[in-house]
């Protein structure tokens, strides 16, 4: 129970984030796309909160239900859940960057930017995000399909 | 089985995150990202109603009157009409900039959520 929790935690938290980041790309105003991106800072404890509890019980779960301690399917949960919180967090410090430069463009006229609408449609950010759902996607999937156990 | 149950939690989860983000800019006083965080939460209701009930057809749990399987059916089903309010609410304030349906769009969020909540607590804890 408590493991599906923190899941739900980390999924949805994430979820949130992606919501409030593509809100973010939609938007025209540098004010609106800085409120939407500080947002983001709101969901983190949710995040933060699923993405170790899912460790810990995960754990706790693994010794409790006597998986092999060459589990394949954990093992490469564990790579996964590793891959989605450095692409998380080396996603998130650019999207902090953007944040910075749309509050600064609200303060000197809140006019639409270029220089704003190319840092939120960053191809690199874009993989960084996307990469990280994806691997969050996987390990929910090997959760629940527990390949060769 | 395990489609329907990636496909039923997949579903929840993003609903659970859906509600979330409603919840976080009603408070900030968001109105239009609000009402646009609260439509994606329709199509991930509709994604857990469907995995909800092939996961039931599967494990032929449809007779089944286990308090578990009865709280997850009832707030995923008619509990839906606490996230239709919450869809109104936030379109009203979007039309009418209103403070008090802005207030109403957020109880209604953190109700969801807590639903939410009651029902993945008593589903996979498997309450009797």
């Amino acid at each position: 129970m408590l493991h599906v929790t923190a899941a739900f935690l980390f999924v949805g938290g994430s979820v949130a984030a992606g919501i409030l980041n593509t809100l973010a790309v939609r938007s025209e105003l540098p004010s609106e796309i800085a409120a939407l991106l500080g947002l983001i800072r709101r969901t983190l404890p949710v995040i933060f909160v699923g993405v170790f509890g899912t460790l810990l019980f995960g754990v706790w779960l693994w010794h409790d239900l006597h998986y092999s301690l060459g589990a394949a399917w954990i093992w490469l949960s564990l790579a996964l859940w590793v891959v989605a919180n450095a692409l998380g967090g080396i996603g998130g410090r650019r999207q902090e960057q953007t944040r910075k430069l749309a509050e600064r463009l609200a303060g000197e006229g809140d006019r639409p930017s270029s220089e704003l609408h190319a840092a939120l449609r960053d191809p690199v950010a874009h993989a960084l995000n996307y990469g990280a759902g994806l691997a969050t996607l996987a390990i929910l999937a090997l959760m629940v399909w527990r390949p060769g156990s | 089985m395990n489609l329907a149950l990636y496909v039923h939690l997949l579903g929840t989860m993003t609903l659970f995150g859906a509600a979330l983000t409603a919840l976080v800019t009603s408070l900030a006083g968001l109105p239009g990202p609000t009402a646009r965080a609260l439509l994606v939460a329709v199509p991930a209701w509709v994604l857990a109603l469907v995995g909800g009930h092939w996961l039931q057809h599967d494990l032929h749990l449809g007779d089944s009157n286990a308090t578990w399987l009865q709280l997850g059916r009832n707030i995923l089903e008619p509990g839906v009409l606490v996230l239709l309010l919450a869809i109104f609410a936030s379109w009203w304030w979007v039309r009418s900039a209103n403070p008090r349906a802005g207030r109403v769009t957020a109880g209604l969020s953190g109700i969801y959520i807590a639903l939410l909540a009651v029902a993945w607590l008593a589903m996979t804890g498997k309450w009797s």
